[in-house]
């Protein structure tokens, strides 16, 4: 029985001990690749240093500066539309980061249309400060508050004084405001998409399909609202009045 | 009183005859409709306009009536007319549809008989014949009351030539209701508005006339014959009537146009004719290179912006191009300075004018410089092709020459370098001018790029990181309350302190060394301190009876009762038997077994 525990023991911190190698060697491979593409982009190889970016993106590396490296690369390709779309996605990732809001400004004025994400909602302007930190951010600050606070409520069981009384009140309001603001991220993230035009000019059209009216015409690099979707098109919006279907493959989304 | 009655009963029985005959004028006057069509004139000019009236009587509220085609006319309502008549019994409805006919064409034509369709009947007017003449123009003008003609500045202009197509309205009567209608074809001529209306008098073989007068400036744009076709004056003329009223002292106030009681209206088309222009092309001797179509009186000026400079500095270079002709299409080349300067071009300002009857203006092309090398630079004259159609030919206009120095700067400045996206406001008077804006650079520190996706072993942690607390915190209470009832509690810490310390006093007592007679008393002593602690009394004052019956008090089961007492009955005895039994470990482990069974009980 105490060999049988032993051995899995001994199994279980092999296992563990290879994956985190695993990861490591992962995140290494990651790092080269990209320093690799940065490499290429300073080389002015701007479409080798895309591919690689655009790879790593697709093999699941999640990374603000990813995004805003590839934007950079698309910029300098002439590419507005993707650019723009990847200057959005490093945004909603560093939200606070000044060198992504400036190129990102800098490519919608470079834009035909110069259009800025479209109007936020009610509840976004009401809890305006969500928009200051990542979901990402938000999950962990909340788990730190959360472990802190049940530590701070343990502490008042043991010494029931009023500065632990305190501090489990202050800990339970501050825990509270940052669950609010999380869920409140979480769904604007998950209920407001953002697109772009990727298309050189595309019509927006009033229903689904070619032969309807153009009610507007949009051009590359025009950041939009995506409604719905239905099939191989969606609606978009750019405010309650400019409202109409376009062509799913003329945008790029998140 | 009965006379009243018969009186009353009259008076309904007229009015309900009255009304009946209202109701059935339909049927009553179907059998006798009418209709009739008339024109105002039958000879006409291709200036004038027919009323044809079509009168329909018989019938209340008639159908409108079917016009036959009339290929030759334009034809327009001009509204109905409907009115009533009784004589002695007999009533008599009439309605008139009247139409104005605007002739297009010359010739004698047949108004064909007109089609009323009514209760299932139809019913035809007679035809009528028209005959529409072509204006002379020898005689048109003389002593006319109204007449318009066009005219152009000239009938063979050179391609972006301004030509004024001026249409002019002479008129000795009031007229009103004006429509003017100037079409030209657009694929050869560009227009240009030339402002308002002019209105003046003038006199013409002594008859002094009212002029109404618009002109457009109209620009070709392709070379060979085009037409300006005819332009179209609608308009109604008013003449005043002679009465006999003029000493009546209220003719003035009634004859007054407000009133319409004195004056006549005819409406009228006046058309011009149209004009034939034949566009030049441009001479091929002496054209310049780079000859861009301008065609005009131009003058070209050069300014700029500071002469003395330092390196890396701006200055702004100004080129203004003034005159008349097709200004809004000139274009200038940035000048010739990229080996000493680097040139940003901005968008040109056009500002139109109108000079008499001519479209000219100004327009200013600016540039930034910013100079390369120091020292004495030169911007040479910059130069502008034209074409003067008044004196036919070619003409060159430039500026003049601008010099500047360039002084050393302070430091090398890097002209491709972002400057801040947000001007700082408080250095008043800055001279650092934004030569151009990029990107900020990728980000290259690696430990930055940590993959921050959510797996699954990430969310794993997250929700134990959520709920791990929660069970802690819910342990953590459970185990405070425990200790503080033990610490405070005595009754509970007694209970819940029995078994453990019977249990080692028990195994204590296995590993001495006592007398038979003493372990026994050792061993009873111990399961009633048991007892005593699990029901916090005083166990070692009980005697076998007592435990029976505390222990049925605390409900006990009997069987697990009869089991203590027998044991403490067994104790008893042997503690006072003389014989000696030599059971020590089998008494200390059924008195385990004891407490264990009491135990499970608690």
């Amino acid at each position: 029985m105490t060999i049988k525990k032993i051995v899995l023991s001994c199994l279980s911190i092999f296992i563990f001990f290879f994956l985190i190698n695993s990861i490591w060697a992962q995140e290494n491979n990651a790092l080269t690749d990209i320093s690799n593409a940065n490499e290429l982009y300073h080389d002015k190889d701007y479409i080798a240093a895309a591919k690689i970016f655009k790879n790593l993106i697709a093999e699941g590396h999640v990374n603000g500066y990813l995004y805003f490296n590839l934007g950079n690369t698309h910029m300098r390709l002439g590419e507005i539309g993707p650019a723009i779309l990847n200057y959005l996605l490093a945004k909603s990732l560093l939200p606070r980061n000044e060198s992504i809001e400036a190129n990102l400004k800098y490519a919608i004025n470079k834009t035909v249309d110069r259009l800025d994400p479209p109007r936020t909602g009610f509840i976004q302007e009401l809890f305006f400060w969500v928009q200051a930190a990542s979901l990402n951010e938000y999950f962990q600050l909340s788990i730190l508050l959360n472990i802190f606070f049940w530590t701070v409520s343990i502490g008042y069981l043991c010494l029931r004084t009023p500065t632990w009384k305190t501090l489990k009140t202050v800990s339970m309001t501050a825990l509270l405001f940052v669950f609010i603001s999380t869920g409140i991220k979480y769904h604007l993230q998950s209920s407001q998409k953002l697109g772009v035009i990727i298309d050189k000019k595309i019509a927006v059209k009033s229903d689904t399909g070619i032969q309807n009216i153009t009610l507007f015409e949009l051009n590359e690099g025009a950041i939009i609202k995506i409604n719905e979707g239905n099939g191989t098109w969606v609606n978009i919006s750019l405010d309650a009045d400019k409202t109409g279907w376009v062509p799913i493959k003329s945008i790029g989304y998140y | 009183m009965h006379k009243t009655s018969i009186k009353q009963f009259k008076r309904k029985l007229i009015t309900i005859f009255f009304l009946i005959c209202l109701v059935s004028t339909d049927i009553v006057f179907a059998a006798g409709i009418i209709i009739s069509a008339s024109v105002d004139k039958n000879q006409i000019t291709l200036e004038d306009t027919i009323e044809l009236s079509i009168k329909i009587t018989g019938v209340r509220n008639p159908k409108i009536p079917v016009l036959p085609t009339l290929s030759d006319f334009i034809i327009r309502s001009a509204g109905t007319q409907s009115s009533t008549q009784i004589f002695n019994s007999n009533v008599q409805t009439t309605t008139i549809y009247k139409y104005l006919l605007i002739p297009k064409n010359e010739g004698t034509f047949i108004i064909d008989p007109i089609k009323l369709e009514q209760s299932g009947n139809t019913y035809n007017s007679k035809s009528i014949s028209v005959n529409v003449q072509k204006t002379n123009p020898k005689t048109s003008n003389v002593n006319k009351s109204v007449y318009a003609e066009t005219s152009v500045s000239k009938i063979n202009p050179f391609i972006n030539e301004q030509i004024t197509y001026t249409f002019k309205l002479f008129r000795r009567v009031e007229a009103r209701n004006l429509n003017l209608s100037m079409p030209f074809d657009e694929t050869y001529f560009r227009k240009e508005n030339l402002g308002k209306a002019k209105r003046y008098s003038q006199l013409i073989n002594g008859i002094a006339y009212d002029v109404d007068e618009l002109s457009m400036a109209l620009f070709p744009i392709n070379s060979g014959k085009a037409i300006i076709p005819s332009s179209m004056m609608e308009l109604d003329l008013i003449y005043q009537r002679e009465s006999n009223r003029r000493r009546d002292p209220f003719s003035r106030f009634f004859n007054d146009p407000f009133f319409g009681r004195n004056s006549k209206s005819d409406h009228k088309i006046l058309t011009t004719k149209p004009i034939e222009i034949n566009t030049q092309i441009f001479p091929n001797s002496g054209k310049p290179k780079g000859f861009r179509n301008i065609v005009g009186r131009f003058s070209l000026s050069a300014t700029i912006g500071k002469d003395i400079l330092e390196l890396g500095d701006t200055t702004t270079l100004t080129v203004i191009l003034s005159g008349t002709g097709n200004l809004m299409d000139a274009t200038l080349e940035s000048p010739n300075l990229h080996k000493n300067f680097k040139i940003y071009p901005d968008q040109p300002i056009y500002k139109q004018s109108i000079h008499g009857n001519q479209i000219g203006g100004e327009k200013t092309f600016k540039f930034a410089l910013v100079p390369y090398k120091t020292g004495k630079q030169t911007i040479p004259s910059i130069e502008l092709n034209y074409f003067n159609p008044e004196k036919n030919a070619y003409i060159t206009t430039s500026t003049k020459v601008i010099n500047l120095t360039v002084m050393p700067g302070v430091g090398n400045e890097n002209l491709n370098l972002v400057t801040p996206s947000t001007p700082r406001t408080d250095q008043k008077n800055s001279e650092i001018s934004i030569l151009a804006r990029d990107i900020l650079p990728i980000h290259t520190r690696l430990e930055s790029f940590k993959n921050l996706s959510i797996g699954n072993n990430t969310k794993i942690i997250y929700v134990l990181s959520f709920f791990l607390p929660v069970i802690i915190y819910l342990f953590a209470t459970v185990y405070i309350r425990y200790t503080h009832q033990m610490n405070n509690n005595t009754a509970f810490s007694r209970k819940h302190k029995a078994y453990i310390k019977a249990k080692q006093s028990l195994n204590h007592l296995s590993k001495s060394n006592y007398q038979e007679k003493d372990l026994v008393k050792k061993l009873s002593l111990i399961i009633r301190e048991y007892i005593g602690d699990k029901l916090n009394l005083q166990g070692t004052a009980f005697t076998p009876k007592e435990v029976e019956k505390t222990l049925i008090d605390n409900n006990f089961a009997l069987e697990k009762i009869s089991i203590i007492k027998k044991l403490l009955k067994k104790y008893e005895s042997m503690q006072y038997s003389p014989i000696s039994i030599n059971e020590d470990q089998g008494l200390i482990n059924e008195s385990i077994n004891l407490l264990k069974i009491l135990e499970e009980k608690s």
